[in-house]
C-alpha cells in the first residue's frame, strides 16, 4: 500500500493515474455507446422496450428495412452531393486566401485570423443568419443575384426541393472556408523559401512554381485537410436544424440528420442506431486517411 | 511598384475580401436594427434608417434570454471543468513518453474525435435513459459534451507539454521534487497559456452546442440558448429582425472572446491540428 501510494506521488504510478481517468472516462462515454450503437441496430427497440438491455434479436432485419425504405438511396445520395459539394467549396476558396495571404504584408496575419470567427460562432447562429439570407422574397442573396443579373426570379432556396440541398452546402462552405485556410496557411508557411529561390534562378514562373514546388510540398497537408474536411461535414447537423430541417420531403436530408430525426422525431431508435453505424464505419475511414497524413506529429 | 506601394494595394483587397466574407455577420447586426417594415423593403436596406435599439431588450425579455444564457454558460462551464481536468494529465503523459503505447492512445483518442454528435446521441440518449441519467439533463449534457471534445483538447494541449523541456522537469526532479511536485510547480505553470487557450476554444463550442442539448433536456427552463434560438425559428417565422437580435446578444460575447485573443487562439488552434 505504501509503495503504491509512493508510485503514484513519485514514480510511474503518476503517469498511470494521470491517464487512467480520463482513458477510463472515454471508454465509457465514448466506447460503449458506440458498442452499444451496434448492439442495437441488431434490435427491435421501440418505447416499451427501451428500458431494457435484452431486447428482442433480430439480426440484419433493420439493416434489410432501411435499405428497403424509398427514402433511404436518395439521402445517401444527398450526402454524398453535400460532402463533395462542401470539400470542394471550402478547399478551393480556402486555398485561394490562404495563397493571397501567403504574400506577407501588414496586417496580413491579423485579417486572416478575422476570417476564423465563421468557425467559433453556434452552428444555430449560423444556421439562423444564412436562413434569413436565402430566403426566398426578401432574402438579400436574391436580391444580389437579381441586381447582377445572374438570375430574373428569386430561387426559393429554402423550400425549392431543386436548391434546398445546395442552400445548406452554401452556408456550410462560408462556415469550413476558415477553417481550411488556416490550416493550409500554416502548411504554406512550412515550405522552405530557398526551394522557390532556386526555382526563380532557374527561370519558373509563378505558375509552374506553384504546380511543381507549392502543391508536391503540400501534399500531405491537403491530404490531412480533405479527410479532416470529410469528418467536419459528416459532423455538420446544426445548418440543417437551422436552415432546411432535411426537407422539403428529405429532399435536403443527409444521413446523419435522417438518423437523428429517426431517433428523436420518430422514435425509431433501432433505425437510427443502423444508419449511425453504417455512417459512423465511412467516418472511421477518413479519420484512419487523417491519421496516417497526420502520422509525422503522431511519432513526434 | 514600390514595396510600399504593393502593401497598400494587397492590404485594401484583403480587406474587401474580409468585408465580403464577413458581411452575413453584417447583415446580422443591421437587421437586428431594422423595424418590422424596413426587414421586408424591396431593395433591402444596407443600412438602417431608424434604428430601432429596444428590440434587444424586447427579445431579451420575452423570449427569457437570461435563463437560456445561463443554462449556456453553466452547461459550457461544466465541460471545460471537467475536461481541463481531466485532459490535462492524459496529455502530459502522452506527450512525455514516446513508444508504441502512447502511440495507440494517440491513435485511440482521434478515433473517438471523430464520432460525429448526431450519430452517437441515439445510443447516448438510450444508455443515459436506462441508467436515471436523464433526470438530471444538464449534467447529462455536460458528460456527453465532454466525451465528445475531449480528444480535441488533449490533442491542442499535449502540443503545449511537448514545448515544455524536458530538462526543466528532470533538473526540478533532482533538485529534490517528487514528480506530483515537478507537474504542478514546473511544468503545469509553464503549460499555462497552452491550457487556457485550449479551455476557451472548448468553451466557445460548449457554449454552442445543439444536438446533445436538444435531444437530452426536455424542460425548457434547462435548455440552453442554441435550443431556445431553434424553437424561436418556426418553418414560417417573420421575425427575423427579433431572431437576429437574440442572435446577436448570443454570439456577441463570444465574438469578443475571440477577437481580443484572436492571435493566441489561432496559433493554439494550428499548433495542435496539423503539423
Amino acid at each position: 500500500m505504501k509503495r503504491l501510494l509512493s508510485s503514484i506521488r513519485d514514480g510511474n504510478g503518476f503517469d498511470i493515474v494521470l491517464v487512467a481517468f480520463p482513458l477510463g472516462f472515454l471508454f465509457l462515454m465514448a466506447g460503449l455507446p458506440l458498442l452499444y450503437n451496434i448492439l442495437m441496430s441488431f434490435q427491435e427497440v421501440d418505447m416499451f422496450s427501451l428500458g431494457t438491455f435484452l431486447r428482442p434479436f433480430v439480426g440484419f432485419k433493420n439493416y434489410q428495412d432501411l435499405f428497403a425504405q424509398p427514402e433511404t438511396w436518395p439521402i445517401l445520395g444527398n450526402t454524398a452531393i453535400f460532402v463533395t459539394g462542401s470539400i470542394a467549396g471550402q478547399f478551393l476558396i480556402g486555398f485561394g486566401l490562404a495563397l493571397f495571404f501567403w504574400v506577407n504584408f501588414p496586417g496580413a496575419s491579423w485579417l486572416r485570423g478575422l476570417f476564423l470567427v465563421s468557425w467559433v460562432m453556434p452552428g444555430l447562429v449560423v444556421g439562423a443568419i444564412w436562413n434569413w439570407i436565402l430566403s426566398g422574397d426578401f432574402g438579400v442573396l436574391n436580391f444580389m443575384l437579381r441586381e447582377t443579373g445572374i438570375i430574373s426570379g428569386n430561387i426559393f432556396w429554402r423550400s425549392d426541393p431543386n436548391y434546398s440541398l445546395y442552400a445548406v452546402i452554401i452556408a456550410n462552405i462560408w462556415l469550413g472556408t476558415a477553417f481550411n485556410m488556416i490550416l493550409l496557411s500554416v502548411g504554406l508557411a512550412s515550405i522552405p523559401g530557398d526551394l522557390y529561390e532556386a526555382a526563380e534562378l532557374d527561370g519558373a514562373n509563378a505558375w509552374q512554381r506553384f504546380w511543381t514546388i507549392t502543391l508536391p510540398m503540400m501534399r500531405s497537408t491537403i491530404g490531412a485537410i480533405v479527410s479532416l474536411g470529410l469528418i467536419f461535414t459528416l459532423q455538420q447537423f446544426d445548418l440543417f436544424a437551422a436552415i432546411t430541417s432535411g426537407g422539403p420531403n428529405n429532399s435536403s436530408n443527409v444521413t446523419q440528420y435522417w438518423a437523428w430525426d429517426l431517433s428523436f422525431r420518430q422514435y425509431d431508435f433501432a433505425k437510427g442506431a443502423t444508419i449511425s453505424v453504417i455512417m459512423i464505419v465511412f467516418v472511421m475511414f477518413a479519420s484512419v486517411v487523417y491519421v496516417r497524413s497526420t502520422r509525422h506529429e503522431v511519432r513526434g | 511598384m514600390s514595396d510600399t506601394n504593393r502593401n497598400r494595394l494587397m492590404l485594401v483587397i484583403a480587406i474587401v475580401m474580409a468585408a465580403i466574407y464577413l458581411f452575413p455577420l453584417y447583415w446580422m447586426f443591421i437587421t437586428a436594427l431594422k423595424s418590422g417594415s424596413e426587414m421586408f423593403a424591396t431593395p433591402p436596406s444596407f443600412w438602417p434608417s431608424e434604428p430601432q435599439r429596444s428590440t434587444y431588450a424586447f427579445v431579451w425579455e420575452s423570449r427569457g434570454m437570461g435563463r437560456y444564457l445561463w443554462n449556456s454558460l453553466i452547461i459550457a462551464f461544466g465541460s471545460v471543468i471537467l475536461i481541463t481536468v481531466l485532459g490535462v494529465g492524459c496529455a502530459y503523459v502522452l506527450a512525455r513518453y514516446r513508444n508504441v503505447w502512447v502511440d495507440i492512445g494517440l491513435f485511440l483518442i482521434l478515433m473517438l474525435q471523430v464520432l460525429p454528435a448526431s450519430l452517437m446521441i441515439t445510443p447516448i440518449f438510450v444508455g443515459f435513459s436506462q441508467l436515471g441519467m436523464l433526470n438530471y439533463p444538464r449534467l447529462a449534457v455536460i458528460i456527453a459534451i465532454a466525451a465528445k471534445s475531449m480528444p480535441f483538447f488533449v490533442v491542442l494541449v499535449r502540443a503545449t507539454f511537448m514545448a515544455v523541456p524536458q530538462e526543466l522537469e528532470e533538473a526540478a526532479l533532482v533538485d529534490g521534487n517528487s514528480r506530483v511536485g515537478a507537474f504542478f510547480n514546473i511544468v503545469l505553470p509553464l503549460a499555462r497559456n497552452g491550457i487556457l487557450v485550449s479551455a476557451i476554444l472548448i468553451f466557445m463550442q460548449a457554449f454552442g452546442e445543439f444536438v446533445y442539448s436538444k435531444s437530452i433536456i426536455q424542460a425548457v427552463e434547462l435548455q440552453p440558448a442554441s435550443v431556445g434560438l431553434n424553437s424561436f425559428m418556426g418553418p414560417n417565422t417573420n421575425e427575423w429582425n427579433n431572431i437576429m437580435a437574440y442572435a446577436t446578444i448570443y454570439v456577441t460575447p463570444i465574438l469578443a472572446i475571440f477577437v481580443l485573443l484572436q492571435r493566441r487562439i489561432v496559433s493554439g488552434l494550428t499548433s495542435g491540428a496539423i503539423k
